[in-house]
């Protein structure tokens, strides 16, 4: 299977993100080869404190913008849905989501990296 | 050097940049910032950027905050902003339009509308900057024939008054010296330099009521009597009416003092003078400024029924009251301006 039925088989929408790149699947794979990078430099992580709510909702709302600029959309979803949590003043929810999340993101990464 | 326009792109996520990097760089030459504060000094040292692609929530110097800085540095006007954002925070993007942000983007963009989007907005602004440019041209041809016109008048009537058309030019350049110098010395009367420039070219209107009074009056050799001072102090109220009647000079900001020079040069501080009696700073500090500029060249220049007087005697016949009465201040300025003439004399 290749680099971009695999990301399919994850939930990305492929097709789309290749829509908005006139269809340049080589630019994709070098953008989203780049996702790992990112998703580590804004990594959250699930116990955050309190007082770092701020830095939480900053960091998951780049994520959810570079997720659905690369259409990976099970990302998106769920960093649309944490940032709407924490912005609600609801963290302990966001963490449990972010918990359920995690293990998607890193599956999606390793898919990524085993093709860089 | 190419024709291209340059497009900033402000993101602190790299992917997003070259996303749109990608997107804009056939058409636009493109400069990435990663914050806020590194767009700033971008914006602040180029000349040519043809619009902004702003990210909204940045560390540090966010997207507001890099909007709220070119509405100070007023770079607002001249390059269309377009925020790029996933926020659907309506609060957050009404004050960006407020601060005059230009569209927004949300995350996730779809390349060819971007593009188009873009590149219409680009266009529009060139436009507009061309229409200008175009605006500021003429305006500045109109105003140059209309100054040109106002001249030919006030020239003209100079020529009736048996003078050589240099009173109004000496009259604006003492006006021009004595405004400066009690703008400067007291706060009170303090006006900015471009204000200062508006009462100077409103000074050739002074004694445009002058085409009103008949030449025997006018060019009399001798004394007038109290009959004809009476029809000579009429110039000041014709002028008014005459100034009235031509709207297209009167609404030019350049003249918008000239209704009240023309009105009141002839008034006086202790109130004895006319056609309204004002007194102390009933009368505007630009008309008392005209008063002394006109009395002083009047008694300094050969008239029908006088030779000019010397420079000093003119000094010691207005500082000794026989000119009327003037504001102290306005004296100690036009003192001041004497003394600076005599000493570049010497």
């Amino acid at each position: 299977m290749d680099f971009l039925d695999e990301l399919k088989e994850l939930g990305v929408d492929v097709d789309k993100a290749l829509k908005s790149l006139a269809g340049k699947a080589a630019l994709y794979e070098k953008l989203v080869k780049k996702f790992p990078g990112t998703a580590k430099e804004y990594y959250v992580s699930p116990d955050f404190g309190d007082s770092e709510t701020d830095d939480a909702i900053e960091k998951t709302h780049a994520l959810k913008g570079v997720a659905g600029n690369l259409s990976i959309t099970p990302l998106y979803n769920g960093y649309s849905d944490i940032v709407q949590l924490l912005r609600e003043g609801k963290p302990e929810q966001a963490r449990e989501a972010l918990k359920k999340l995690i293990p998607v993101q890193e599956d999606i990464i390793k898919c990524i990296e085993n093709h860089i | 050097m190419d024709n291209k326009g340059t497009v900033l792109i402000v993101d602190d996520v790299e992917i997003n940049r070259l996303i749109l990097k990608e997107i804009f760089e056939d058409s636009y030459n493109i400069i990435e910032a990663s914050g806020g504060a590194e767009a700033l000094s971008i914006i602040n040292s180029s000349r040519n950027i043809s619009a902004v692609l702003l990210d909204l929530l940045m560390p540090d110097v966010n997207g507001i905050d890099v909007l709220k800085a070119m509405n100070k540095n007023g770079k607002i006007k001249d390059i269309p902003v377009f925020l790029i954002t996933a926020a659907d925070d309506q609060d957050i993007l009404l004050e960006a339009f407020g601060l005059g942000a230009t569209d927004v983007i949300m995350k996730p963009f779809i390349a060819h509308f971007l593009k188009c989007r873009l590149g219409n907005v680009i266009e529009l602004y060139k436009y507009r900057k061309k229409l200008e440019s175009i605006v500021k041209e003429q305006t500045k041809r109109i105003n140059e024939i209309m100054h040109s016109t106002v001249e030919m008048l006030a020239t003209a009537i100079e020529f009736r008054d048996c003078e050589s058309g240099e009173h109004v030019k000496r009259i604006c350049l003492l006006t021009e010296e004595l405004m400066t110098e009690v703008s400067n010395m007291y706060p009170e009367y303090h006006l900015p330099p471009e204000e200062i420039e508006k009462i100077v070219s409103s000074a050739v209107l002074h004694d445009v009521g002058k085409i009103a009074i008949p030449d025997s009056i006018l060019n009399k050799p001798g004394r007038l009597t109290k009959e004809e001072f009476e029809i000579m102090k009429q110039h000041t109220i014709k002028g008014c009416e005459l100034l009235s009647s031509i709207p297209a000079i009167m609404d030019q900001g350049v003249y918008s003092y000239g209704y009240d020079i023309c009105r009141h040069h002839h008034e006086r501080w202790d109130g004895k003078g006319y056609p309204d009696g004002l007194s102390g700073d009933e009368i505007s500090i630009w008309a008392q400024v005209v008063a002394v500029a006109d009395v002083y060249d009047a008694l300094t220049s050969p008239r029908v029924y006088k030779a000019a007087f010397p420079a000093q005697k003119a000094k010691d016949m207005i500082f000794g009251g026989e000119c009327g009465t003037f504001n102290p201040k306005v004296m100690k300025a036009f003192a001041k301006i004497m003394d600076r003439r005599q000493a570049s004399t010497l």
